[in-house]
């Protein structure tokens, strides 16, 4: 990397701050223990992006639950070339037969990547099968997906910080920011 | 394509869990390298899709004849979706808009999705390849041209009918049409319509 990179420099606007995130995580946790209270509850989340935020929603959580973590390969990754279909580089590490799944992403936006984890994980026979989301950004939806647990629903903005990246850094940012569009010209 | 089976060998990737995959077989002769792009992005995510397997007629002359129809880059058919590229200049984009918007209105039931290039470039800047994005973009991403016209910038819709076939075996000469859902309106009364 030829620049220096500033994180917080790099983001042009506070989108949703630190502050917007925990409140929404604290209602999302109460709600998912309402609507989940008395079943056997499993978080999976989609690695990398949703780390940040399933940490959080699991702990503002009041009933019983297991997680599980899946990662998938991206369009324009590594894996994109030798193959040209996805990867699932983690599975699951249990079954979740039975189980009520809550899937835990970061943000949607094509929804390509969630329908094709929603197929996988059908055949994996769960009781029910529904789906948490940080950030909604529907214009970018090419893929129609009901979404249970919405906390933002975000304008068409490239967006990083609380686990999302731009090219692997700005995930440890606290906040969702709009990333300044000459980060991502500059090498144009 | 050819490493298929090798993608399975991921850990609990068994073939029998994956998702369905699309159907192995050679590419169509895309118009634009935008269009190619898009048909690999739905590949790698084991959307199934159609290039241009459909035409619509969208406008007809006094005599009833087609004049006029548009034909979506793609379908989808398992979310039952029309995806269409447009990457093309600002002047195109307008004639797009407004072939889509008589499109909607003639066949309402239809999905469509428009993707214009800005469109085009998040989701290369999604992927990391947004230095794709541009060369992809306008004219510059036109590659030889399948619609019988030499000029790149040419709506890519039939000189005469749609209903006719291309000549040379183009793609144009395997679409199914369409037909519209509207029966017994005037055709002066749709061309009117259309005119505006």
């Amino acid at each position: 990397m030829s620049r220096t990179v500033d994180l917080e420099a790099d983001v042009q606007d506070v989108l949703v701050s630190e502050d917007q995130i925990q409140a929404k995580v604290a209602d999302l946790g109460r709600r998912i223990s309402e609507d989940y209270a008395g079943r056997q509850l499993t978080l999976v989340s989609v690695l990398k992006g949703s780390l940040p935020f399933m940490a959080d929603l699991m702990r503002s959580i009041t009933i019983p639950v297991r997680i599980d973590l899946m990662e998938v390969s991206s369009y324009g990754g590594a894996s994109t070339e030798s193959s040209g279909l996805v990867r699932i580089l983690k599975d699951l590490s249990a079954s979740i037969e039975g189980d009520d799944v809550l899937i835990v992403e970061d943000i949607i936006d094509t929804g390509l990547t969630l329908n094709y984890l929603l197929r996988y994980l059908r055949g994996k026979n769960p009781a029910s099968l529904r789906i948490c989301t940080l950030l909604d950004k529907p214009a970018r939806r090419l893929v129609e997906i009901p979404v249970d647990y919405i906390g933002f629903t975000i304008p068409d903005q490239f967006v990083v910080g609380y686990g999302l990246d731009y090219g692997e850094i700005y995930r440890n940012l606290r906040f969702v920011g709009v990333l300044r569009p000459e980060v991502y010209t500059a090498g144009e | 394509m050819t490493d298929r089976d090798g993608a399975l060998d991921t850990p609990g990737a068994r073939e029998e869990d994956r998702p369905d995959s699309p159907a192995l077989s050679a590419p169509p002769a895309f118009a634009h390298a935008s269009e190619a792009e898009m048909s690999r992005i739905l590949d790698f995510y084991g959307v199934r899709w159609e290039y241009e397997p459909h035409t619509f007629p969208i406008l007809w002359n006094l005599e009833g004849t087609v004049v006029e129809s548009f034909t979506p880059d793609f379908y989808l058919p398992d979310l039952d979706l029309y995806l269409e590229m447009t990457t093309l200049r600002q002047k195109l984009v307008r004639k797009k808009n407004r072939k889509l918007r008589r499109l909607r209105a003639l066949y309402p039931d239809i999905r469509i999705k428009l993707f214009y290039a800005r469109d085009f470039r998040a989701l290369m800047l999604k992927y990391g390849k947004l230095a794709l994005a541009d060369a992809l973009s306008g004219t510059s991403g036109q590659v030889v041209p399948t619609h019988g016209s030499d000029d790149p910038s040419t709506p890519t819709e039939p000189a005469s009918s749609p209903l006719a076939p291309a000549p040379g075996g183009s793609t144009l000469a395997r679409r199914r049409t369409h037909r519209r859902r509207r029966s017994s309106a005037p055709a002066a009364a749709t061309a009117q319509a259309a005119a505006q």
